[in-house]
């Protein structure tokens, strides 16, 4: 037996895949498809168009347009059953055909990712359970790299830090439990943060009930599943909340800057077509909408010109491109001097697809760099990145408020104001509760009274507050554990760097041109220890640096850094049955090297942070000392950007 | 010891056996003829009922009544259910043993276990209408045919959804038969009725003609597999068509003059045809055999074979398998037969069985693996345990051999011979057994409630045995007659602590049972705390149920949790029963905002939470269409924040937001803008209602309202840089360049003259952007001179230049400069001298 690849993506995504497939097969015939919104994204990422259709697809539909029709007898739905407004959704929808149609249907209802008691009272209540053959597609997580796995839960930072709904939660929980039922169980885990508290006490709890459970429903053998992996290192959870700010600066990465300018979601983002060129690839396609000048770009982190660009600072972006189109331009023209054979020249000819390929990926991230470029140059993104650095580096937050100001008498996008205000308030334990309300009222007085709203909530989320936490009464003082402090931690985890340098990183904090996220760092604290502590305490003597640093032993630093971070601090060991434990690791061979760590972040994770934790796995594999190949995962709830952070708190009606 | 081969019989040139299970299997007295039998897959139990057509002795009062009566296979009664529920139409297993029973009015009862407790679920109304005729029966489901020929399908019993099949013509249907889902083409049910002189196939979307005139055909069988079709037609020939309908690939003539009234699949390797007393066995390529009978016989088809069960006997008729034929066949050589004669020779302590071995060595291995599989398919012990002592001595010869095979033969055995003992009746083959899989037998047999072989054999095979302990105490709670506490003390005593032991499923039998206290010490020991939420909600624990719901941390339990308390208690209540749970608050708040404010507001109103109660009345003010009812709303938001003093400044936010409303209406008002009905025009707002304040004022401006504007601004004290920006802003957006230059003859600004000079120089008019270089006089002369070279104006930049005396600024002037540009820059640049 191969020793199996903890969590790899291929596998995941061939499992969903497959268990959509035959759910589709189940029901005969042709068929309309009414989706979700959220789930398009996902079933993009691991379904082809063209192969639902070979399994009967007709026309797809959304849910939230009401506008399937009755042009198949066959009607499946595929959404997430965990809210009820989603429920009565479907169940008006069915309602609907039903009474309109003049043939009979045949409903089907995919819940995703499993069928929960309350949707089924709701349709019974609506009349409709008895219609509708129900069934559920457990889909968990969905690989959006090869590295990073997302349950792409839209709603996770609103569900849980604004309306305190443990369901993402519970997801995670359950996604992660399916992990450990097939790879064994994590060996420790750490975390951070009081909702990753929960999510190790419910994984815990999972896990003895599971023990406790039914195993004849589990295929495999079960009583090994249960014992520590021999694969997978720890499992590193960390709570979005013990790491806002993260989120509300501006990620430097390019992909980061993608994502900020153009939105990625699950993989794709919309660019105007006049910015890209609108080469639609998409035959047939392009006659009817016209009005739609948007053009999907897939950002593929398997295009192997956008791999060495992702991830780097934008800064530098400029120049790999120009290197890549030297080197592209110089080696066809080479070949094509060169090519003398017949031999040669063949093979020069098999290689064109590739360089066309390759022309066309460098075509389009060139216009986009172009586009992005513009977005940077403008004088509001210098003046917010501005405060954004003063912040973290530790100015006094005072000297940047006459800046907001302006900004906000310009009239700058809300989200952005948002981002520094909350940005302040999070690195600084709150705002001066004077500063606070002045603020309140200029952003009212600004974008409007329906932003009273928008305030209460980001102040429910924790994303904005008074220092000390005395003002509206509603957050009672503060005690120690319930706030970041930044001030040590910029010296325990130097979380801020000063001589950064982008263009050969030696550190993450090359991602946001000088912040190392704090999230990652905590990551580091755990499985990069050594050079952390190096970074943190330059040993004296140059030739000492390698040796342990005293730092380095143990839990120092993490232990250190919890005490001024917020929430509370998991670690807890997973034992299984001795013997158990000694058959599997028998069977698997003795790995101590290549394990894996997956690291959770539980309310989502930046495209900066992925980068920076790819960046530590880099490092991992080649320091040989340390990381012993150490592979690290990155599973989320989803992929965040600071205006997603705060736009769930931002309150879209008006007046009038 | 009989010969092996003395029950064979030669069918062409395939052997078949004819096994004798059990004798004795039922009363005497039994009219077996008078009855419909029904017997379940692999062997399982057989179900027997009266048919009502048939005449029968009078035997009293107590046996006219009517009943189902199921027996195993070796005739012990399981069960007897007692019937008066009205006319059986169809009566069939599934493949895990489940009873249906089908009645006329299209009611189907499904007895889940051999205990008579069942689930019953209808055909819908077209059966009630028109009855049902007969029903056919698979693995996982059944196809009833209802009166008016129209065919229903049941394809799973845990979620039984009758569906109507494709229409087939109204004609009498003579005979019909089924193809199992597994082994269709279309992968769904698919029915073949033979009406008239042909033969309809029909599926869910269609029913189709297969024009055949050698009708009618009076029997149709399918073989098992679904490979092949049988037909019996009405000149007594039986027709073997492929399953593909693609060619024929025997006929055979009975020669019978009458009907026989039941024709079969033997595996699906030959048919069987029964009349009263005889039955024949046709074989592949016409060829027959023939068996009678004392008495009445009936067919119980099964996937490898043919069960015929008499009123003394019980028997098993299935082609011999090939490992068996070549060891035990007349005269055979092959190396297995070769091996089992040396190991007999070597009982009997003759050299000779050297010989043989010597003989057969280079085939050893093979004839090893045979005997091992002959004896797997042996029903007699003595033979398998001369084959399993074959194989083991030539095993001993072999230097390498794998003996796992013979191992997992041993352990076969011995689990099939103590299910065939006759106390437990269950006659299961090897193929049988491999198919139905151990935990399915274990299953049966925890149905029989033969907990002790259960266990064994389940510890033997290392199977899981909760389900076991599970189920014994569920019958344990439900039979016994002990008080509640010693019953709660044994099952505990047996079972705490085995993992894998629902407690809930045990309490869950007792509460059904009644004894409600029994269920919930019981329920105590689940360590599972979401299963336990069901049953507590049952027995009414509410409120237990919601901490166990919230214990397991799953939000979908909370919530059917909460949805029951909510329908339950009064709401004041409720909110006290959540008020302590803040997961249960969070979600019912939650959900609430999508779906009933009204319960919000309450819930806020009752934790006094004025700053949620608030805000949720401003959320409300912003839904509504009209603009009066908002300001009413917000009113109320604004009063319910009256008298408690940390919400002040909200409610002064609040107020603030009422009187820019009403500013915002008497501006619409008097410039006669009417709300959104005007059709606007692009530079003019169609109303200022529901602006920000910011917004009121740049749009005042844009529109030339200059003392509205300053109005605004004094009331709601804008800061002078605000309002500086929002002019700057405003007349740019606006192009009043006239009022810009105003600005540009003011002494003094809010902001610096440079944000005027980057504004009006990004809306693209450099004249009057440079207006602006002169008065920023806080930078540094390089910034000037770019400024100046921003507006296209070189010879300012120079002179810039000069004044600020720096030659390399100038230089760099210079070189952008061409034509008179140039001469005129090289004039000012001599006063810069020195070079």
């Amino acid at each position: 037996m191969a020793p199996l690849t903890p969590l790899s993506a291929s596998e995941i995504s061939e499992k969903a895949r497959r268990e959509l497939l035959l759910l589709l097969e189940g029901v005969r015939g042709k068929k309309n498809l009414v989706l979700e919104k959220a789930l398009a994204g996902p079933l993009n990422l691991l379904v082809k168009f063209s192969t639902l259709q070979e399994y009967g697809v007709d026309k797809p539909f959304f849910l939230e347009n009401d506008n399937v029709d009755s042009s198949q007898r066959n009607v499946v739905f595929l959404v997430r059953g965990e809210k009820a407004k989603t429920v009565m959704k479907v169940a008006d929808q069915i309602k609907r055909i039903r009474r309109d149609s003049q043939i009979e249907h045949e409903f089907s209802i995919f819940w995703v990712p499993r069928r929960t008691v309350v949707s089924d009272q709701l349709l019974e209540e609506a009349g409709v359970l008895g219609e509708a053959s129900v069934s559920s597609w457990p889909l968990f997580l969905v690989p959006l790299a090869d590295d990073v796995l997302s349950l792409e839960l839209d709603d996770a930072v609103h569900d849980l830090y604004l309306r305190k709904d443990p369901t993402p939660i519970f997801l995670s929980a359950r996604a992660l439990m399916l992990q450990q039922q097939k790879y064994g169980l994590f060996p420790r885990i750490f975390g951070k943060g009081d909702q990753a508290k929960r999510l190790a006490d419910l994984l815990i709890r999972m896990r003895t009930e599971l023990n406790a459970g039914d195993n004849n429903t589990s295929n495999g053998p079960s009583f090994l599943g249960l014992t520590p992996s021999s694969t997978i290192d720890s499992l590193i959870i960390i709570d979005r909340e013990v790491d806002f700010p993260t989120v509300l600066l501006t990620q430097l990465t390019y992909e980061g800057l993608i994502d900020e300018v153009f939105n990625i979601s699950a993989n794709q983002t919309e660019v105007d077509s006049s910015v890209v060129g609108g080469a639609a690839t998409q035959p047939g396609q392009t006659g009817s909408a016209s009005t739609s000048l948007k053009r999907k770009v897939l950002i593929d982190s398997k295009d192997p010109l956008y791999s060495t660009l992702g991830d780097a600072n934008f800064a530098v972006v400029g120049n790999l491109l120009n290197v890549a189109a030297r080197r592209l331009q110089s080696s066809t023209e080479r070949n094509q001097l060169a090519a003398k054979t017949t031999a040669e020249l063949r093979e020069f000819v098999a290689r064109l697809p590739g360089y066309q390929a390759e022309q066309a990926s460098l075509k389009l991230h060139t216009s986009l760099t172009e586009e992005i470029i513009k977005f940077t140059r403008t004088d509001i993104f210098m003046r917010s990145l501005e405060v954004q650095q003063n912040l973290m580096s530790g100015a006094d937050p005072t000297t940047q408020h006459d800046l907001i100001t302006e900004l906000i008498a310009r009239d700058v996008p809300l989200p952005l104001i948002l981002r520094l205000l909350c940005l302040e308030s999070t690195t600084n334990a709150g705002m001066r509760p004077k500063d606070l309300e002045t603020f309140k009222r200029t952003i009212i007085q600004a974008y409007g009274p329906q932003h009273l709203l928008t305030l209460s909530s980001l102040e429910k989320m924790g994303l904005l507050g008074p220092r000390g936490g005395t003002s509206l009464g509603a957050i009672p003082a503060a005690k120690p554990g319930t706030v970041t402090n930044y001030t040590p931690l910029r010296k325990t985890l130097r979380v801020w760097d000063d001589d950064v340098n982008e263009a050969d990183p030696n550190d993450i904090s090359y991602t946001f041109s000088g912040y190392a996220p704090l999230s990652v760092r905590l990551v580091q604290s755990i499985i990069q220890k050594q050079t952390l502590a190096n970074l943190i305490k330059p040993s004296t003597h140059p030739q000492a640096s390698a040796q342990a640093n005293p730092l380095a032993q143990g839990l120092r630093i993490f232990d250190d850094a919890c005490k001024y971070v917020r929430g509370a601090t998991v670690d807890e060991v997973q034992k299984g049955e001795e013997k158990a434990g000694k058959a599997k690791s028998m069977l698997n061979g003795a790995h101590n090297e290549g394990k894996t760590v997956v690291v959770f972040f539980l309310g989502g994770v930046t495209r900066a942070e992925i980068a920076a934790l790819r960046f530590v796995g880099q490092k991992l594999k080649e320091s040989g000392g340390e990381g012993r190949g150490t592979r690290i995962v990155i599973a989320t709830t989803g992929v965040v950007r600071g205006e997603g952070l705060v736009g769930t708190a931002v309150e879209e009606r008006r007046f009038g | 010891m009989s010969k092996p081969t003395a029950n064979w019989e030669k069918v062409g040139d395939k052997f078949y056996r004819k096994v004798q299970l059990y004798t004795g299997v039922f009363d005497p007295d039994l009219e077996l003829d008078k009855y419909n039998v029904a017997g379940a897959p692999y062997s399982g139990a057989v179900a027997i009922y009266r048919d009502e057509e048939k005449l029968h002795t009078y035997r009293g009062t107590q046996a006219a009544k009517s009943s189902i009566d199921i027996y195993s296979c070796a005739g012990k009664l399981i069960r007897r259910i007692a019937w008066d529920k009205g006319t059986i139409k169809g009566l069939g297993w599934s493949e895990d043993e489940k009873l249906l029973v089908v009645t006329e009015d299209g009611t189907v009862r499904c007895y889940y276990d051999l205990q008579g407790d069942f689930i019953p679920f209808s055909l819908g109304h077209d059966a009630e209408e028109h009855g049902v005729v007969s029903c056919k029966f698979y693995s996982t489901g059944f196809v009833a045919l209802l009166g008016n020929n129209h065919l229903i399908s049941v394809a799973r019993y845990d979620e039984p959804r009758p569906k109507l099949l494709a229409v087939p013509p109204s004609e009498e249907i003579i005979s019909w038969a089924i193809i199992p889902p597994a082994y269709s083409l279309s992968r769904s049910v698919e029915v073949i009725l033979a009406i008239g002189t042909t033969l309809y196939v029909v599926d869910a979307t269609e029913a189709e003609n297969r024009d055949f005139t050698a009708g009618p055909f009076r029997h149709i069988s399918v073989s098992p597999r679904g490979e092949f079709l049988a037909f019996y037609t009405d000149d007594s020939k039986v027709w073997v068509v492929s399953g593909d309908w693609s060619e024929k690939l025997s006929e055979y003539n009975s020669r019978a003059k009458t009907m026989p009234k039941d024709m079969q699949w033997c595996g699906s390797n030959a048919v069987a045809l029964a009349w009263e007393d005889e039955i024949h066995l046709i074989g592949p390529n016409s060829s027959a055999t023939k068996f009678y009978y004392d008495s009445w016989v009936h067919l119980l088809p099964d996937v490898d074979g043919l069960r015929l069960l008499t009123h003394e006997v019980c028997e098993y008729i299935q082609k011999v398998p090939d490992e068996t034929v070549s060891v035990f066949r007349l005269g055979s050589d092959s190396p297995a037969a070769n091996l089992l004669e040396a190991s007999s020779l070597l009982e009997q302590k003759s050299p000779k069985a050297d010989d043989l071995i010597q003989l057969i060595r280079p085939s050893l291995a093979e004839a090893v693996d045979t005997c091992v599989k002959a004896a797997g398919h042996e029903f007699n012990i003595h033979w398998q345990k001369a084959l399993l002592k074959a194989a083991s001595y030539g095993k001993s010869v072999l230097d390498l051999y794998n003996s796992d095979d013979f191992v997992d033969m041993c352990e076969t055995l011995r689990v099939l011979n103590a299910v065939r003992f006759y106390e437990i009746g269950l006659p299961l083959s090897y193929d049988q057994y491999k198919r139905l899989t151990p935990e399915s037998l274990i299953e049966r047999l925890i149905n029989r409630h033969e907990y002790l072989l259960a266990l064994r054999i389940s510890e033997y095979l290392h199977l899981p045995v909760a389900k076991i302990h599970e189920h014994w105490a569920a019958a344990k709670v439900r039979h016994s007659t002990a008080d509640e506490a010693s019953t709660a003390q044994l099952i505990v005593k047996k079972l705490y602590g085995k993992p894998g032991v629902s407690f809930e499923q045990i309490a869950h039998a007792a509460y059904d049972e009644g004894r409600v206290a029994l269920a919930t010490e019981l329920l105590n020991y689940e360590p599972r705390a979401g299963k336990q939420v069901p049953l507590l909600l049952a027995m009414n624990e509410d409120i237990i149920a919601l901490d166990k719901a919230i214990e397991s941390g799953d939000p979908d339990l909370i919530i059917h949790v909460l949805l029951h308390l909510r329908k339950k208690l009064p709401l004041a209540s409720f909110f006290r029963v959540i008020n302590t749970r803040p997961v249960a608050t969070a979600l019912v708040e939650s959900s609430a905002w999508d779906s009933d404010p009204e319960l919000l507001k309450d819930l806020y109103y009752q934790d006094d939470r004025r700053l949620d109660g608030s805000n949720l009345l401003i959320s409300e003010a912003l839904s509504q269409p009209d603009i009066h009812a908002s300001e009413d709303k917000l009113h109320l938001a604004s009063k319910y924040l009256a008298d408690s003093k940390p919400f002040a400044s909200h409610r002064t936010h609040i107020d603030d937001a009422l009187r820019l409303l009403k500013l915002q209406q008497q501006f619409d008002k008097d410039l006669g803008l009417d709300g959104p009905t005007s059709p606007g025009s692009t530079h003019n707002p169609t109303s200022y209602t529901g602006l920000s304040a910011h917004q009121t004022i740049f749009t005042l401006l844009k529109s030339g309202h200059q003392k509205r504007a300053s109005r605004v601004a004094s009331d709601f004290k804008i800061p002078d840089k605000t309002f500086a920006w929002l002019k700057l802003r405003a007349l740019v957006a606006a192009r009043h360049w006239m009022e810009i230059e105003e600005l540009a003859k003011m002494k003094k600004s809010p902001i610096a003259w440079e944000n005027y000079f980057n504004e009006v120089l990004a809306a693209g008019n450099t004249r009057v952007a440079s207006l602006f270089v002169p008065k920023c006089t806080g930078l540094s002369a390089k910034e000037r001179v770019d400024m100046w070279v921003k507006c296209g104006l070189l010879v300012k930049a120079g002179e810039e230049a000069v004044k600020s005396k720096d030659g390399a600024l100038f230089e760099e002037v210079r070189t952008r400069a061409s034509g008179s540009t140039l001469l005129e820059l090289e004039r000012i640049g001599v006063a810069l001298g020195g070079r």
